[in-house]
């Protein structure tokens, strides 16, 4: 785990700035970022394939800023960005062979890296993976396992790596790490890597069942609206940094065309849901489901990409 | 190396011939009634011995052993840490405008943070930093962690007075001492040798186990102040409370528990608990499920849920008789007739494993749930029979 | 109850007296050797005494310091003295003049004409790897397996590019040992319709011949434990899994509708518990009207095959009840061979029967009334040492 490579501070040495404004506004509550959209409105995603020339795939990713960042970038009123929006690429190297040490392998082997930028985070990130890196590389790599077709491929290694530029924020930037300090934003983050790398994947021309996307559905209570009692909403495709409170998120990695679900990451209490009247889905079930709708609308954009980048292919030739 | 070891967990599965595959997955897929390779029930548990409070060094201990020699040793710490203020304890503490007494409970002093909960898994043959125990280690942690109990109809537990009964905030919310002190919990998970199954049901009960049996020395100092304790380790309080202290003999089922994450896999359309090595090689969905007490309800309460990659998936195919050329001319051609799959979706001649390939339908997943979570199901039977194991 | 919690079993074993010699012949649940008669190991060098120490010694004892005996093995001597000094913890044995000292478990050491099963680890241009329980893996030359149809030629380099249609990793094989060379690797061979690839069944693994097999740790102590010592002690003593025996392949007529099952008893304590494969019928059901000489062709062209034969269900429960059965023999520490499994399977049909009987829970029963563990694992052993 240690970085070897480098002489590191010691961790923890350092703290971010303290500004004046935010003493005086209490926490602010009038930059607080708030959603705009419908619960069920996705936002609009830039993906465009065979950008690395030196990759056998490749693929960039970028998530639409939210309503209130594209104001505040307009309209700066404070130093601090209100919310961030995801950005990430990720390559492609193989079909190669697997190192002569390797254990024989009737199937592609896949290898997943996610790897932050240092600077991708408001927290700065070590160059060395850390867990939470690690712990998305496993969640990719399942979901990618399940769509490709890897006895096409024997005997050989696909090598798959994720570089986040700009990471999803657990929460608002202004909200203290406090009891929902799990990091929601990661979950955002996968589903953009899944995204991402399946179209990568198709640049690469490896074979696959279908294109597999990623897609977030979460359970929100914002009290500032309602009375505290109420119950959980369910929402698509959230922006941590718009919700006071997410109490429960899922990720799906979901293959339209078989109706399968590759990779499923659920986490938070979802027994509490108002759902709809004569809706009979527990709290989970509609969670799935939401991710899986969430998971849909981002298909049509990967297979849009996909195939723009093969007519564009085709054009040149 | 690293890429082998990059396969969570392909490189558990040993390698098995495609006939044992094909065996093993007829056998475990048959409707109603799958025959286990040793004769288990679908639910059933393989029967394991435990122990808790095993090592007087630590706060909390337990020891797990199966059958088959695997063992696990959890022991808990706990080390008291200064809270790092946060920009919003400062401004609330400056002036603190508009801020009412419950969105305190909110700041991190008062309600804890899931970074003071640190865990560690060893297992041999493996890095600290391999995929396997990070994974494991990421998913256990995120259950413990995340088990809150409702924060908002409980109030304001702010403080540690109250909090070790009612244990407002769930695990986090009772690491708290006051708004300048917290407690920091390391948890580490030893498993004393290379595991012959996936092993996290292993260490999910042993880890389970040494937390009910942790305690924290009683708090003698009080409010603000830096704190100091009381050395009898008899007054000590359980870092989960348990019926034992409490007077009003109430139902175990009223207590905070901590969560336990059960391995599940689906095989056809038979649901199966605690896999062996053999069984998960031939599942085709595998999945990690979470679940706790829900203390208001008093049933079980899911708290996540993780897809596991089947390592089915990276098994080497069967050769059906009529395409292999060494039995050209030996078997009529005409004698492999596909049949479908209703699990997979798939063609499949009968007896010809196949590696399994796409994900897992939704039904699937919410029946493994439901089995998980119903009233008087393998998830209650699990936490009753833990609860049952005497501490010291 | 889905879950079994079991509170942590002390092993019985009797306290360690120094003035009582007889103390080590009390239970001992983790020896599985029968001890009485022993003297207590005495690490103190008998020097002058021209006496062989029997019974059992450990590493570093002096086994006897009488210059007219020659060292075997597990012995070595210094140079500047003539008392041999055991190295592994065993038995000595006295062949004539010779003296050596049999670890009561050890590894698979391969000898020619042993039966084995193996699994293909690795696939080489012109042979396999096979893992066999020895120290090194055991190699399958091209040349040594039939070629289908049972042509007679030299191997081409045609077969040699399609090596994986044979055998590729992973699969099992039921083979003989047909050399040993000087490092102790074997060297197989499957030129016989007996051997070749392994379909139909459930593979296992034991403590092999005298030893320790990959997986006796694994099935060794923890829950159950100690349920088989008396057991234990009352068997031949040498200590539970697989040894060279009369026979090793058998075939069993299971109870309840399950048919015929073959048993393969690898030496090496790898067993293969499979639906009986009766060659020539499953041909001639296929395709009529064969010549004899032509069934037989196709007979051995099958052995290649890795696609399973349709199992009913009932030949797979007894497949499971006899698989269970040799676990718990192994549990108990008594050897398997063709007797005590056969005993073994009778003995838990009739716990079947007696469970059946004064069980009031009728639902528990059903249950997990296939799983042998705990009392029913004790009732088993119990009756299969009383018919011995």
């Amino acid at each position: 785990m240690n970085d070897r490579r480098r002489v590191n501070g010691p961790p923890g040495g350092t703290r971010p700035p303290v500004y004046a404004s935010l003493l005086q506004s209490g926490t602010g509550a009038d930059t607080r970022a708030q959603r705009q959209r419908q619960p069920t409105d996705l936002r609009k995603i830039f993906l465009k394939t065979g950008l690395i020339p030196s990759a056998s795939g490749s693929s960039y990713l970028e998530f639409e800023p939210s309503a209130s960042l594209a104001a505040a970038r307009s309209n700066p009123k404070s130093l601090i960005p209100p919310s961030s929006a995801l950005k990430l690429a990720c390559t492609v190297h193989g079909p190669k062979p697997l190192p002569r040490s390797a254990p024989f392998s009737p199937n592609l082997v896949l290898t997943t890296h996610v790897k932050y930028a240092p600077f991708a985070a408001r927290k700065r990130k070590g160059h060395v993976r850390d867990s939470s890196e690690r712990d998305l590389g496993v969640h990719l790599e399942t979901a990618l396992r399940g769509a490709i077709i890897a006895e096409r491929w024997p005997k050989s290694g696909l090598d798959i790596t994720v570089t986040i530029l700009e990471a999803e924020d657990d929460r608002w930037w202004g909200d203290v790490p406090d009891s929902h300090d799990a990091s929601w934003g990661m979950m955002n983050v996968l589903a953009g890597c899944i995204s991402a790398a399946s179209a990568a994947i198709a640049d690469a021309h490896i074979d696959c069942l279908d294109l597999v996307s990623g897609g977030v559905a979460a359970l929100v209570s914002d009290d500032s609206t309602d009375s505290p009692s109420a119950l959980p909403k369910l929402m698509l495709d959230t922006d941590p940094a718009e919700h006071r409170s997410i109490v429960s998120a899922c990720v799906v990695a979901y293959m339209p065309a078989r109706d399968e679900i590759t990779e499923l990451w659920l986490k938070g209490d979802s027994s509490k849901v108002s759902t709809a009247d004569g809706d009979q889905r527990s709290g989970h079930e509609a969670l799935i489901d939401g991710a899986v709708d969430a998971a849909r609308g981002a298909h049509t954009v990967l297979a849009e990409a996909v195939r723009e980048s093969l007519q564009k292919t085709l054009g040149q030739s | 190396m690293s890429n082998q070891r990059q396969a969570s967990s392909a490189s558990q599965t040993p390698h098995l011939s495609p006939a044992e595959l094909s065996y093993l997955y007829t056998s475990l897929s048959l409707p109603k009634s799958p025959i286990r390779p040793d004769g288990r029930s679908p639910t059933q548990f393989r029967p394991l011995t435990a122990e808790s409070n095993i090592l007087p060094g630590t706060n909390g201990s337990a020891r797990i052993g199966f059958a088959d020699g695997t063992q696990a040793i959890v022991g808990v710490k706990a080390e008291v840490e200064k809270t790092v203020l946060s920009t919003d304890t400062l401004a609330s503490s400056e002036g603190g405008e508009g801020e009412d007494s419950t969105s305190t409970s909110n700041s991190a002093a008062a309600s804890g943070h899931g970074s003071w909960v640190q865990m560690s898994i060893e297992i041999p043959g493996f890095r600290d930093d391999d995929a396997l125990p990070v994974f494991l280690s990421e998913m256990m942690r995120e259950s413990l962690v995340g088990s809150v109990a409702d924060g908002g109809s409980d109030g304001g537990g702010d403080g540690g007075g109250d909090g070790d009964v009612t244990m407002a905030g769930g695990l986090k919310g009772r690491l708290v001492i006051n708004k300048r002190w917290h407690w920091r919990l390391y948890i580490d998970v030893l498993l004393l040798s290379q595991p012959l199954s996936y092993p996290l049901p292993l260490l999910s009960l042993t880890t389970h186990l040494a937390l009910l049996s942790t305690k924290l020395p009683k708090l003698k100092s009080q409010g603000e102040e830096d704190p100091f304790f009381d050395d009898d380790w008899e007054v000590a309080e359980y870092l989960y409370p348990r019926s034992s202290n409490l007077k009003a003999a109430g139902n175990a089922s009223q207590y905070v528990r901590p969560p336990v994450t059960l391995l599940v896999v689906s095989v056809g359309e038979n649901i199966i608990f605690d896999p062996s090595r053999e069984e998960i090689a031939v599942a085709d969905a595998v999945l990690a499920i979470s679940v706790t007490r829900d203390t208001e309800a008093g049933n079980l309460k899911l708290l996540s849920i993780r897809t596991v990659d089947p390592p089915s998936r990276l098994t080497q195919p069967a050769v059906p008789n009529s395409e292999n050329v060494n039995m050209l001319g030996a078997t009529a051609p005409t004698e492999d007739i596909a049949v479908l799959n209703p699990a997979t979706g798939e063609e499949e001649v009968p007896g010809v494993w196949r590696p399994r390939r796409g994900g897992v339908k939704r039904s699937v997943i919410a029946n493994m749930v439901k089995t998980v979570l119903k009233k008087g199901g393998v998830g209650e039977e699990v936490l009753e029979g833990l609860e049952g194991v005497e501490v010291e | 109850m889905a879950i079994t919690i079991l509170p942590p079993v002390v092993e019985d074993v009797a306290p360690y007296h120094a003035d009582s010699d007889d103390s080590m012949s009390g239970a001992d649940s983790d020896s599985d050797v029968e001890m009485s008669g022993v003297s207590r190991p005495n690490k103190k060098p008998r020097t002058g005494d021209g006496k062989i120490s029997s019974g059992i010694v450990t590493p570093g004892e002096i086994v006897t310091a009488d210059p007219k005996w020659m060292r075997g093995h597990g012995t070595y001597m210094n140079p500047l003295s003539t008392s041999i000094i055991a190295t592994v913890a065993g038995k000595v044995q006295q062949t004539n003049k010779l003296l050596s000292v049999h670890p009561l478990r050890a590894r698979y050491i391969p000898e020619i004409g042993d039966l084995v099963v193996g699994r293909i680890v690795e696939v080489q241009s012109k042979r396999w790897k096979v893992d066999v329980a020895a120290p090194l893996l055991a190699q399958l030359p091209l040349s040594a397996i039939n070629l289908p149809g049972g042509i007679l030629r030299r191997r081409t380099s045609a077969d040699e590019l399609q090596i994986r249609t044979f055998f590729s990793e992973g699969d099992l094989v039921v083979a003989e040992v047909q050399s040993v060379h000087q490092d102790g690797s074997a060297s197989l061979h499957t030129r016989s319709l007996k051997y070749g690839k392994l379909r139909n069944g459930v593979f296992l693994a034991v403590t092999g011949t005298g030893g320790s097999g990959a997986s006796s740790s694994s099935v060794k102590g923890g829950v159950g434990s100690g349920s088989g010592s008396s057991a234990a002690a009352a068997s031949s003593g040498t200590g539970g899994g697989v040894v060279r025996s009369r026979r090793q392949v058998w075939t069993h007529t299971t109870a309840n509708g399950g048919g015929e099952v073959d048993i393969i008893l690898g030496v090496n304590g790898y067993i293969w518990i499979s639906k009986h494969a009766d060659g020539a019928e499953a041909v001639s059901s296929t395709t009529e009207n064969v010549s004899i000489t032509r069934m037989e062709e196709m007979v051995s062209s099958s052995i290649y095959s890795s696609q399973n034969d349709d199992v009913p269900p009932q030949t797979r429960r007894e497949i499971a009840r006899l698989t269970q059965c040799v676990r718990v023999l192994v549990q108990g520490g008594v050897r398997v061979d063709e007797d005590t499994l056969t005993d073994s399977y009778e003995a838990s049909l009739q716990v079947d029967l007696e469970v059946g009987d004064d069980d009031e829970e009728e639902e528990y029963g059903q249950e997990g009334r296939e799983y042998l563990e705990g009392a029913k694992a004790r009732r088993i052993l119990e009756l299969t040492m009383q018919r011995k």
